[in-house]
Parts: structure tokens; C-alpha cells; sequence
């Protein structure tokens, strides 16, 4: 079992990272909130750039045929620079859910794989809504939906979507409640292939949201600790004491132990993708808390500072106490992970705990 | 050891019930349930009004003694007037600090002629306090306080400059009681005033703190030459941090009960909610609710035990756990109202940053463990002057 991430995959992540660091500032991320669209289009287009989108897509549709365990890291890297576009959704959610119905339902696929091209393009927007998520992100930017009916899969064009705007606490979003009417003419995948698209698209949306809880986190400390070497209290910084150290130690060993599980579930959904409901549940369960309890413990080194509009911490909270919400709660995890045991061919004990249970024909 | 309550609690109870009943009602209907944290905003004047409509049934300050306006209340009718009034609904009390915090010290440590002044205002619910204590390098380390209170002695009074910040309604008040250096070059605890200053002055600026609940219930207050009379300053010119210390330990006295009662309104909204939503049939969420319980009623006894002890303000053992174990406690019912409410809990409703009581209680919260000295300085007081343990070294 090997975690390391090979050079490729460190340099892709590197030049994002040098990317949003440049181009996304908190005060940029504080001039979205003012902006109705929330996006801004010149920063989405560098993403489209990089090939973002293309990378979960197979060459044979024009992708860069890439998977899940290329693209984690880039997921925690929006996280960490709390980018408000949604990069992740449109790699990680919507383009892999195009190509499953395309290569699932051939009299549909010269019209998604037309549409999947516009889209690695950037030149169209694709919003999935998925039952559990009530809410849409960006449904007003969204130029296609893709939309659950039963299992069945839906795609409409913006203009058959009524869309109610929805405020969140994270002012970084903008949701939307939808109504919209299924029929034949839209039907893209019946209920059968639908309820496989469906689970992996859970999967995979839950997978996003758990790498970016975690770079989330480890932004939220790094904040914390640079400013418990800053703020004087008692005539030295307060970062000294070891009830300001503990705070923060005990949120690094979290997300220490939070990192492996997020990882392990992007190799699963990459290589096991039908079994990869516990893995990407348990990654979920523990990336939301380790960014639950760094935004309470960053706060609370901040002090009443945390507390204030004022200060950037709140956009990388906020931001955690949604997505931790999103694509399934801790219960909803919870609950998988709890079934997935309790099954009588679970695939558990030591033979399975490492190597064997990833392998795709164990069962 | 008695936890009975007799007869004659009983019908103090229900004097008390009665009169909320009839007077939370016409004008005062709307405010109930109005007020709390996370919507202190809402009817600020109206609240200011029915703080006078308490005055004139005799229901502000019923804990201080009847020589000073009081009714000499014992703990267990306080408690029950809080009880009364939170089952009533009745409004967030804009007097609080006024008649919890400053009555009380000014009635152990004021001169006659100050309590003759400011008692009354307090009292019939005309005037309204905040509190001057921290500043932006004193927070936890309250002693580095660097306010300054020069005596002009032409005039006889003194002249206050620097800032003090997070001081809650400054906006809505008339006076704020100040902790400022005396003594030019001292330092710590020594060398401090404890001054009360009119905030309707040419040297006073406040300027409200946005916070991350998108409210702003905390201010910066700015002093520029502000002028304090020679007969505003409580105790000697060095005898502040005394004071100030006592008027902490009020803090943490009585004034606990009307915020538990607050407490379970917000936990009874909660049930409501899991009720509505069907959230009550999670195993886990019914688990959280009955710990939620347990703690809330583990601060009701223990804030009993408390306050049958000394009623001079000084801090007992069991007052010190009682900041850590409340802030904690309702941190965690934040989180349990987001996790009843599930998906809507991110949903803000209306216009601008509007958050609901649930959403509130959970962004609000945030602060309670760090305001009025932070978790962190809860358990070194706890481990050092409760169990006696080496203190930290500091500077």
C-alpha cells in the first residue's frame, strides 16, 4: 500500500495551488459576495485552462483520461484557498456523471458527448441535482441540469427549469430550489442505469466535498496558528500556552487522520468504484470533523477577532458547516458505513483491512 | 438541604405568572420571545419600554435589598421570577447589565450619593449600562488594560482617553462603567480606576463590530479627553481592579438564572423543530436532545448550589466551573439545532444576513466560550486557584 503521490500529481497541484494563491485573496472571495453571478468568469476560465473539467474524462471522449486519486488533491486545494467557483462539482460531479450515462446509453450519447465537449470547454455550465441535495449551487449560472426522477436521469436545458434563489449562511453560494417537469424528451438514463449513475455520483460528490473539508481544515489552522504567534496576551504571544497549543494540536491530528481515509476513498472510487460506498462515507464522516472542530478551535484562538465579519476566518467556517452538510450528513454516513458492517458478506476482518478489500473481484 | 418548594413560593409563582400574563400583552404582545441571542436588534426601543412597564409592577432588580428598591427577593423567588418570565416568552432584558452587574456593585462598593444617583435610573428601567472592560491588547489579559483617567485639577474631573472594544449595547446605552489607568507607568493590577462615564459626550465614539452572525450586538467605544466627575469613580483611584473583580463575580451569580431559562427556551425550540421535521425519530438526535437535557438541568442545580453561598459576589469553586460548563454546553445545543434541521440549516431567509433563532443560537454560541473569559482561562483558574495547582508563569 503506497499513499505517495507521483510527480505528475504533486506538480498538477502545485501549479493550482500557485494559481488560486495569486488569483484568490479573501478580499476577492469577500467581492463575490457583493456580485450576483458569485463567480468570477476570468478565474473560471483559468480553471477550464488547466483542464480541470477533462481530467475524470476518458481521451476517448477528449478528456485527459485521468482519475479520482489524480484529481484529490486538487479537490483539497480548492478547499484550501475556500474557492468559491464550483470546479469541483463540474471535474468531480457532473462531466463523470455525462460519461457514465453516455457510455450507458448509446441513442443519448452523441448529444451528451457534444455537451461534456462544452463543457471541458467551459463553454456551457452542468448542475447536477441529486435528491439529498435540496439545494442547487450556482443553479442560476447553470446553463444544463442534470436532474434525479426516481432513479432516472433527467437533462434540461436552463430555460425548462424554474429556479427559486435561496440564501446560505456561506455567502460564497448561491443555491437555488428547483421545479421542472420530466418527460420522454428529456429522459437520458431510465431507471436502471440511473440508480448505478446515481450512487457513483453520490460517491463522487461526497468524495469532492470530503477533500475539501479537509484542505478547508488545514487552512483554518494554519490561520490559527500564524495568528497565536502574533497576538500578545500576558506579555507574549498566546500561542505559548499550551491551552491555545492543545487547541490546535488536537485539529492537526484530525486532519492528519482524516487525510488517509480521503485518499484511500479517491483510490477506491478510481479503481472499485461499485464498492466504494464505506470507503468514500467513512473519508466524509471524518473529514467533516476534523474541519467541524478546526473552525471551532481556530476561532477560539482567535478570540472575539474569530468572531467578527471582519475577520477572513468566518469565509473557510462558513464554508466547512455547509459542504459537511452536503451530498450526506455525518448521520447519513454514518448509517452507510453502519450497513455496509452489518451485511452478511461484509468484506472485513485483517485479510480485508489493507490490499484484498480494494481489489475489484475480491468478492 | 431542602428542595421543596413551600407555600409561600408558590404563590409568589403564580404573582408573577398572573402579572405576565396580563401585561405581555396590547403593545408589549409582540416582544415576546423577542430579544434573545442572535436577534438582539429587534424592538430595541420597545424592549427600553417594557423595561419601564417592569419597573412600574415592581419587577426590576427584585433581588436587590428593599432599602434600595428592591424587593429584597430570596434566590428561590429570583428563581422563579425567571422561570415565570421565560415561560412567559418575555422579551431579552436590555437592563441586565444595569441591574445585575452594576446595582449590585454600586449597592457593596458605592457611596450613598452614588447609589441615590444611579440606582433609581437602573431601577425604573430610564437608564442603561455596558461594560468598559476589554481593550484591543487587554482581552484575556485584562490587567494590561492602557485607558487612561487623568484628574484635571482645576476642574476636579477626570479626563478619560483609549479605547475599549466587544462592549455589548454601547449603542443603546447611557453610561459605561470604565476600568482605566490612574497611575501613569503602573502596570498590571495595580494603578486602575473603576469609573462610570456618561456615553452622551463629544468624547465618547462607538462604533458597532459586524460580526460573523452579520449583527453587530458589540462595539468599539473610543475615548478622546471623554470627562468623567471626580464623584463617578467607584472606590479610590487605585482600586479598580477590586471592583471590577466583584462586579465579575455578580456576573457569574444570579444573573446565570434568567440565561438558563433562556437556554431552555432555545432547547424546548429544538425538540419542536426535530418534532416537525421528523428528525426526533433519529436514535442519535433523541440521544443529543436527552444529553442536552442533562446538562441544562446539571446547570440549574449546581447554579443553586452556587448562589446559597456567600452573596457578597465573591467567586466559590463552584462558580468558577460554571462559565466553562454553560459556554460549552450551548455551544454543543448549536450544533444539534443544525443537525436537526439538516439541509435547511444553511438557508438564510429575508433580506441582507438574516439568520433564523436556530441559525443564530448556532453562529452566537461561537463567542460564548470566548466573552467574559475564554474556555481556556476558565480551566487555568479552575486548575490554579480551585485546585490550588502551580500558577503559569506570565510576561
Amino acid at each position: 500500500m503506497d499513499f505517495t503521490f507521483n510527480q505528475d500529481q504533486q506538480m498538477f497541484t502545485e501549479t493550482l495551488a500557485a494559481l488560486l494563491a495569486a488569483e484568490l485573496p479573501a478580499d476577492r472571495i469577500r467581492q463575490r459576495w457583493q456580485s450576483d453571478s458569485g463567480i468570477d468568469a476570468a478565474l473560471a476560465a483559468q480553471l477550464v485552462e488547466l483542464g480541470l473539467p477533462a481530467m475524470l474524462v476518458p481521451e476517448a471522449l477528449g478528456g485527459l483520461g485521468l482519475d479520482a486519486t489524480d484529481f484529490i488533491q486538487l479537490a483539497e486545494c480548492c478547499g484550501r484557498f475556500a474557492l468559491p467557483e464550483p470546479a469541483v462539482e463540474g471535474a468531480l460531479v457532473a462531466a463523470p456523471l455525462l460519461v457514465d450515462i453516455i457510455h450507458g446509453n448509446p441513442s443519448a450519447a452523441p448529444r451528451l458527448t457534444a455537451l461534456l465537449e462544452e463543457l471541458m470547454a467551459g463553454e456551457a455550465a452542468v448542475a447536477v441535482g441529486h435528491h439529498l441535495n435540496p439545494y442547487v449551487n450556482f443553479a442560476g449560472q447553470a446553463d444544463w441540469f442534470l436532474l434525479g426522477h426516481g432513479n432516472a436521469v433527467h437533462l434540461l436545458p436552463a430555460s425548462e427549469v424554474a429556479i427559486t434563489a435561496v440564501k446560505s449562511v456561506d455567502p460564497s453560494r448561491r443555491l437555488g430550489e428547483l421545479a421542472w417537469r420530466p418527460s420522454a424528451a428529456t429522459l437520458v438514463a431510465d431507471a436502471e442505469l440511473g440508480a448505478a449513475c446515481w450512487r457513483a455520483t453520490l460517491n463522487r460528490g461526497a468524495l469532492g466535498n470530503a477533500a475539501q473539508l479537509l484542505g478547508l481544515a488545514d487552512a483554518m489552522v494554519k490561520q490559527a496558528v500564524a495568528y497565536s504567534a502574533d497576538r500578545q496576551q500576558f506579555g507574549k504571544p498566546i500561542g505559548v500556552n499550551q491551552a491555545v497549543k492543545h487547541l490546535l494540536a488536537d485539529c492537526a491530528v484530525q486532519i492528519e487522520f482524516a487525510r488517509a481515509p480521503v485518499y484511500r476513498a479517491a483510490y477506491t472510487v478510481a479503481q472499485a468504484a461499485t464498492r466504494a460506498d464505506w470507503a468514500v462515507s467513512h473519508a466524509k464522516v471524518v473529514a467533516g470533523e476534523a474541519a467541524q472542530l478546526a473552525a471551532r478551535n481556530s476561532i477560539q484562538v482567535f478570540g472575539a477577532m474569530g468572531y467578527t465579519w471582519e475577520c477572513d476566518l468566518q469565509i473557510w467556517a462558513k464554508r466547512g458547516w455547509v459542504l459537511d452538510r452536503e451530498w450526506g450528513d455525518a448521520g447519513f454516513h454514518k448509517n452507510r458505513v453502519h450497513e455496509w458492517l452489518v451485511q452478511p458478506n461484509a468484506l472485513i476482518g485483517p485479510e480485508y483491512t489493507f490490499g484484498r478489500g480494494d481489489q475489484p473481484h475480491a468478492r | 438541604m431542602n428542595l421543596r418548594s413551600n407555600a409561600a413560593d408558590e404563590a409568589f409563582r403564580r404573582e408573577v405568572a398572573s402579572w405576565l400574563e396580563q401585561h405581555l400583552s396590547g403593545e408589549f404582545a409582540q416582544l415576546r420571545h423577542r430579544g434573545g441571542p442572535g436577534d438582539e436588534h429587534s424592538f430595541v426601543e420597545e424592549r427600553k419600554a417594557w423595561e419601564r412597564e417592569l419597573a412600574r409592577g415592581g419587577w426590576t432588580c427584585i433581588g436587590w435589598p428593599q432599602s434600595h428598591g428592591g424587593r429584597g427577593a430570596t434566590i428561590e423567588q429570583q428563581v422563579i421570577f425567571n422561570e415565570e418570565y421565560a415561560r412567559a416568552g418575555g422579551p431579552g432584558r436590555i437592563g441586565h447589565i444595569g441591574e445585575t452587574l452594576m446595582g449590585p456593585t454600586l449597592i457593596a462598593y458605592g457611596s450613598a450619593e452614588q447609589q441615590a444617583r444611579y440606582l433609581p435610573g437602573i431601577r425604573e428601567g430610564r437608564e442603561f449600562w455596558c461594560q468598559g472592560y476589554s481593550e484591543p491588547s487587554a482581552g484575556s489579559d485584562l490587567g494590561n488594560v492602557k485607558t487612561r483617567a487623568e484628574l484635571d485639577a482645576d476642574s476636579g474631573q477626570w479626563r478619560i482617553n483609549g479605547q475599549k472594544v466587544w462592549t455589548s449595547w454601547a449603542t443603546e446605552s447611557d453610561y459605561c462603567f470604565v476600568i482605566a489607568r490612574t497611575q501613569p507607568g503602573s502596570v498590571g493590577h495595580k494603578g486602575l480606576g473603576f469609573f462610570m462615564v456618561a456615553l452622551d459626550q463629544p468624547g465618547v465614539t462607538i462604533r458597532p463590530i459586524e460580526q460573523l452572525t452579520g449583527s453587530a450586538e458589540f462595539n468599539e467605544v473610543f475615548f478622546d479627553d471623554a470627562l468623567c466627575s471626580a464623584e463617578d469613580l467607584i472606590g479610590g483611584p487605585e482600586q479598580g481592579w477590586q471592583v471590577a473583580m466583584a462586579l465579575l463575580g455578580f456576573e457569574r451569580g444570579v444573573s446565570t438564572l434568567g440565561q438558563q431559562m433562556l437556554f431552555q427556551n432555545e432547547l424546548d425550540q429544538v425538540v419542536a423543530a426535530a418534532r416537525d421535521n421528523g428528525a426526533d425519530r433519529d436514535p442519535i438526535i433523541r440521544q443529543r436532545i436527552a444529553d442536552a437535557h442533562i446538562g441544562l438541568r446539571i446547570m440549574r442545580y449546581n447554579s443553586m448550589r452556587m448562589l446559597a453561598g456567600g452573596e457578597d459576589g465573591s467567586l466559590s469553586k463552584e462558580a468558577m466551573i460554571y462559565k466553562l460548563y454553560w459556554s460549552s454546553w450551548h455551544r454543543n445545543l448549536g450544533n444539534l439545532a443544525m443537525d436537526v434541521l439538516g439541509a435547511e440549516a444553511q438557508l438564510l431567509d429575508g433580506d441582507g444576513y438574516q439568520l433564523s433563532r436556530l441559525q443564530g443560537l448556532f453562529l452566537y454560541s461561537r463567542a460564548d466560550t470566548i466573552y467574559g473569559g475564554t474556555n481556556q482561562i476558565q480551566r487555568n483558574l479552575i486548575a490554579e486557584r480551585a485546585l490550588g495547582m502551580p500558577r503559569e508563569p506570565r510576561g
